[in-house]
């Protein structure tokens, strides 16, 4: 009996063990992630979008991952991939278009420093920046 | 430094389980010999080295999802290996290596969304193919292919598959089309009727314990589809959807053969040596085994048909007891439930989780409430703990596709050719 009860109480200890294990490992896959998705991330004024999955969908709607509440921004506006760590943007429909740098663009790779114009609204796409 | 302390704490602990698990029986179990514990503890406790020294060679974000999976096999091990008295479960054995071998496989094919997604007429032909092979070997009243050696049951294999073509088809959710007045979308249309020929050659076959667990599949795959950017079902779409599936599930149950509507509404009590002896056997035992058990290999349902794989957790509960069977259970539960810890950074990663997770969930229930009584028994196994090399395999190539979200790859399908393509260019 006595031989049993410490074979589940075992059992529940590993299991907390490798719940806290996965925990740890969240952290350091976050690091990957950056590594994976350059470090990039999109800055409107004092507001900071990080990126931090593939196909980030950027819009008015509630569901949209990057919510932008102005009128000139359609509910679907656009969407965000990233593959071998490069970015890409692409229009999904808007009516207001999607302008980088000025120029109005369907798809396109995003590079450092690009200017992204969704309807009246600008938002830069740039390295993370660290909280210091 | 962290990392590495988490990883060997978690191999200690993983060992210890098992380690304490032998413990229990050589100290309360049924046994002839000291050699067949002996036996069993060296074959556990070298595949868990073997293992432990094998996972970071495969180079992942994180490894939790393998330790509980090598958790869980060789729990299972122990398991098989005690019922009706100590003995080495070689046939198993060989099984829990197969299920980790197609988990692997399961992670290496479905880590990059982009080259799969290439890959999804293949998926579809893979279904197809398994269904004809249902048509021409299985026949009406069967779901095994019987080879001498082992038998095979090829529904088994279309569980994976459809969680692989919902997963996908997520991105197609912007690529509509007019028809007839009607925005379509062709991808939608094709896993809807993949499903729905699943499930008829289910029914076909007298499965009709796999049918609940491809619906739920679809269902948590149609789910995602709501949530993916775009995909605009308005609330009309749903109610008419959810009035068509409630309309067919009244219809099937009307259509349902006899011995179908007997089990849907069966008592057990007042015919337990035919219709409800392996579900009156079943709680009796777990009601005998109590919350600590008989002890390993000195129960009675061994006995009973099916003992170790439809009524596995009555089993389980009469010879460790129902706390232990519960926590083994929950061991299930979390494997699954940790893309919650380490959410997936795509929809064709979060849909396939969504998928295994609830074909997962489907099969725990079936088995564990059909066998405490909850609902119709139905003969689904429990996953990883129930005897059976198909079950075993599938299983193990849907945690795969766990241990894939939970480190997945963001590479192009075209970057090997393209410098394939460079080396060439140089050498020339």
């Amino acid at each position: 009996m006595e031989v049993s009860i410490c074979a589940a109480a075992l059992l529940d200890i590993c299991a907390i063990i490798l719940i806290l294990a996965s925990y740890i490992e969240k952290r350091s896959g976050a690091k990957v992630w950056g590594r994976l998705s350059n470090d990039m991330e999109l800055v409107e004024g004092n507001h900071i979008y990080s990126l931090e999955c593939d196909e980030i969908l950027i819009g008015r709607h509630a569901s949209a991952d990057i919510r932008i509440q102005d009128m000139s921004v359609s509910r679907y506006h656009a969407m965000l991939n990233v593959t071998d760590g490069k970015w890409m943007i692409t229009d999904i429909g808007s009516k207001s278009g999607v302008l980088v740098n000025g120029e109005p663009v369907r798809h396109v790779r995003l590079y450092e420093g690009d200017v992204i114009s969704l309807g009246n609204r600008h938002l830069i796409f740039r390295k993370r920046r660290s909280d210091k | 430094m962290s990392g590495v302390l988490s990883y060997l704490l978690s191999c200690i602990f993983v060992t210890v389980v098992h380690g304490s698990m032998l413990l229990n029986i050589y100290t309360n179990g049924k046994y002839d010999s000291v050699n067949d514990i002996i036996t069993l503890g060296a074959a556990v406790i070298l595949l868990d080295a073997v293992y432990f020294i094998a996972m970071p060679f495969f180079k992942q974000r994180t490894y939790a999802v393998d330790f509980m999976l090598l958790l869980i096999l060789n729990m299972s091990m122990i398991f098989q290996s005690c019922f009706g008295g100590v003995h080495f479960d070689v046939k198993h054995f060989i099984t829990i290596i197969a299920a980790l071998v197609s988990c692997r496989i399961g992670c290496a094919v479905c880590r990059n969304h982009r080259w799969i997604q290439t890959k999804k007429k293949f998926i579809w032909a893979g279904i197809g193919v398994l269904l004809v092979v249902i048509l021409l070997f299985t026949g009406s009243r069967s779901m095994w292919i019987d080879l001498g050696f082992m038998s095979i049951q090829p529904s088994e294999f279309i569980k994976p598959l459809l969680v692989l073509a919902c997963a996908t088809s997520i991105a197609e959710q912007q690529n509509r089309h007019k028809v007839m007045g009607f925005n379509v979308v062709y991808d939608n249309l094709i896993i809807f009727g993949i499903t729905a020929v699943v499930i008829l050659f289910q029914w076909w076959c007298r499965d009709l314990g796999s049918i609940p667990t491809f619906a739920a599949i679809y269902a948590s795959c149609f789910f995602m589809r709501i949530c993916y950017p775009k995909a605009k079902f308005s609330k009309k779409t749903l109610i008419i959807a959810g009035s068509v599936v409630a309309v067919a599930a009244i219809i099937a149950i009307i259509l349902a053969p006899a011995y179908v509507k007997a089990r849907l509404f069966a008592d057990i009590w007042s015919n337990p040596d035919e219709d409800g002896y392996q579900q009156t056997k079943a709680l009796i035992s777990i009601a005998e085994g109590g919350w600590f058990g008989k002890g390993p290999g000195k129960g009675f349902l061994h006995e009973v048909f099916a003992y170790e794989s439809d009524i596995v957790f009555a089993t389980i509960s009469e010879e460790w007891g129902l706390l232990y069977a519960l926590m083994t259970v929950l061991m299930l539960v979390l494997i699954v439930a940790m893309p919650l810890v380490n959410p997936p950074r795509s929809y064709y990663h979060g849909t396939m989780c969504a998928g295994v997770c609830a074909a997962f969930t489907m099969q725990m229930a079936l088995n564990i409430f059909g066998s405490c009584n909850m609902i119709p028994f139905t003969g689904v196994t429990l996953p990883f703990i129930s005897a059976g090399g198909s079950s075993m395999v599938t299983s193990g190539l849907m945690i795969g596709m766990i241990v894939a979200a939970q480190s997945p790859v963001f590479v192009s399908p075209s970057k090997k050719k393209d410098k394939h393509k460079q080396q060439k260019r140089r050498a020339v």
